[in-house]
């Protein structure tokens, strides 16, 4: 029994003291950190990283908050930087200390929640789009049209994936309005071309990369990683951005106030914004990263991938998908509720 | 009236079997479902490609699994180890005497992880956990262990007591007037005929604490990824097969530790 106890004690212990050098703690969304650019950080730093994951931006933000979390680094939303930031529970960056801050591409540095990137560093970006298949319909794809106003050949075959916010923000923006758009008129316009649309589709589900590759869904709406899997799976399959707007998102590394690892956590950002390094997270996580150069590094299926980077003449058309509030997430879950029945 | 009601059988009932069967296929097909698909050769969770061990052997060379695996067992192992015990005392200390004042907010108060959501208790541990983290700067297993105690307790407490209601007295009685002092009787009577329930009360605790998922996401330190909380963060991004053959190792410890309990049950009864 004696034996029991210590054994006991020494596994409950054993995680406790291990604050010694070269840690660092990342705390990320699941199945999103490449584990060979972890491996290749920690041979040529000798620092151990601990990867622990979070499923939403909410219950990262209340266990951050709490207090005594143990992490050094954290990859929130866009729409949740500045609340770290607010609440300070965020450091300012030290430019001087990531010298491949350098490589953030222009259109990533001043971004709307962080201007200037004084607090945060890009991870990962994508974008909400259509994934069409080709042999279906030979029409323009570059419309949200696919499904808030499916052309004849579509009809009966698309899925539009169950997220609120996303398609709320596609179909906002179809119907003139801004991502939370608070315009009766134009939420007016949203819900009956949706109630009209969805007679004429499938289903809302999310296992959008195996019904398109198997072509069960001859559209459907999806995020851009997935269109570039289906796609990949199924040449006939092409992504298309809406030129009436696209919903865009991107998950941003943050310095933690009470980091104990500060030094390594600056050298796992600036070593994550070397080209090299940002092509192996986005090998993995199969979205862009935001870093200059990082293309020449990125595996052959993902180099010229369509679906990553928008072409010039959209380049401008793309809107961050938010959370919203007051009147414009009344008129989002009013549309939504009615559309689920 | 006596006599037929005597007789009464639920299986009578019209549609009996038809129910009974519909609800066994409703129960068990999409487990069925997830076990064939985790020996899929293809890449898709929904597609078959033929028979294949490589999910098993992806998900076996995945450091993050493994060190989930070993997170789930050490604390369910503890968990049910200290629970089962806790819960035992407090069986006894609620049956095998006489009633006494305020029993009722005693069993309020050992059942009360069943009463409370779980969400509620999640974020009371979360700012206690947070506090004392900051203070010790111990971020160990132990608060994981401790909690997840905690929750199993009314969980090994309700077999234990309802072993311990259907148990006769007589045979602590009858020890105890052969001058039987009171640990001999726990020991040698009342001990060896409340195992069955002790067994029951432990493995229940067990698969609580390897299922839970809110409590553990709140109070985790960095690198305690349960296998519950490592599965929900891969559902954001592409499902793959491993899930599943995650899924049905896990399932596989269920259905052998249910196997041993009843082998250990038929002995002792």
């Amino acid at each position: 029994m004696k034996k029991t106890i210590a054994a006991i004690a020494l596994l409950l212990g054993s995680t406790g003291i291990a604050s010694a050098e070269g840690e660092l703690f990342l705390y990320n969304w699941g199945n999103y950190t490449s584990p060979d650019l972890i491996k290749k950080f920690e041979e040529k730093y000798d620092v151990k990283v601990t990867i622990t994951d979070f499923d939403s931006n909410d219950t990262a933000l209340a266990k951050i908050e709490a207090g005594g979390a143990g992490f050094d680094l954290a990859v929130p939303s866009a729409g949740f930087v500045g609340i770290y930031a607010e609440k300070g529970l965020i450091q300012k960056l030290d430019h001087a200390r990531l010298p491949n801050i350098k490589n953030i591409a222009p259109e990533w540095v001043d971004v709307a929640w962080d201007k200037g990137r004084e607090y945060s560093i890009p991870w990962q970006w994508g974008s909400t789009g259509v994934s069409v298949n080709t042999k279906d319909y030979s029409g323009d794809i570059n419309t949200s049209s696919i499904f808030m106003d499916p052309p004849a050949e579509l009809q009966g075959k698309i899925n539009v994936i169950p997220e609120m916010g996303d398609v709320m923000a596609l179909a906002t923006m179809w119907a003139g309005g801004d991502v939370c758009s608070e315009d009766p008129e134009v939420m007016k316009k949203v819900r009956d071309a949706l109630m009209a649309a969805k007679p004429k589709w499938m289903s809302m589900d999310y296992s959008t990369v195996e019904k398109m590759t198997n072509h069960d869904y001859a559209a459907t709406v999806d995020w851009n990683g997935s269109g570039l899997r289906s796609r990949l799976a199924n040449p006939d399959v092409k992504w298309g951005f809406p030129k009436e707007g696209y919903g865009l998102w991107m998950d941003n590394v943050v310095l933690l106030s009470d980091a104990k690892n500060v030094d390594n956590a600056y050298l796992f950002m600036d070593f994550i914004m070397d080209p090299e390094n940002a092509a192996m997270l986005s090998a993995f996580a199969r979205y862009a990263n935001g870093i200059s150069g990082s293309e020449a590094f990125m595996p052959a299926d993902m180099k010229d991938a369509p679906e990553l980077v928008p072409p010039a003449e959209f380049a401008n058309l793309g809107q961050f998908v938010t959370v919203c509030t007051g009147k414009a997430l009344e008129y989002q879950n009013a549309i939504w509720t009615e559309l689920q029945k | 009236m006596a006599e037929q009601r005597r007789h009464f059988s639920a299986a009578d009932i019209p549609g009996f079997g038809l129910t009974a069967m519909a609800v066994f296929v409703a129960l068990y097909l999409p487990i069925v479902t997830l076990v064939v698909y985790s020996f899929n050769a293809s890449a898709s969770v929904a597609e078959w490609g033929g028979l294949s061990l490589d999910w098993y052997r992806k998900a076996a060379g995945n450091a993050e699994v493994l060190n989930a695996t070993a997170n789930s067992l050490i604390i369910a192992s503890l968990a049910a180890l200290f629970s089962t015990t806790l819960a035992t005392l407090a069986a006894l200390g609620t049956t095998r005497r006489a009633p006494f004042r305020g029993m009722t907010a005693v069993y309020a108060a050992i059942n009360q992880p069943l009463m409370v959501p779980e969400i509620v208790t999640a974020v009371a541990l979360l700012v206690v956990t947070a506090a004392l983290k900051q203070a010790t700067g111990y971020t160990g297993l132990g608060y994981l262990v401790m909690a997840h105690t905690a929750f199993c307790i009314p969980f090994a407490y309700l077999p234990i007591r309802a072993r311990l209601e259907g148990m006769d007295l007589s045979f602590e009685t009858a020890a105890a007037d052969l001058y039987a002092s009171d640990w001999q009787v726990f020991r040698h009577v009342t001990l060896p005929l409340l195992l069955p329930g002790i067994l029951a009360g432990a493995m229940l605790a067990f698969v609580t604490s390897l299922d839970d998922v809110v409590i553990t996401e709140f109070i985790k330190s960095p690198g305690q990824d349960t296998l519950p909380t490592y599965m929900l963060g891969q559902l954001r991004r592409a499902m793959t097969p491993d899930v599943n053959a995650i899924s049905s190792m896990l399932m596989g410890v269920t259905i052998l530790m249910l196997f041993a309990f009843f082998l250990l049950t038929r002995k002792k009864a």
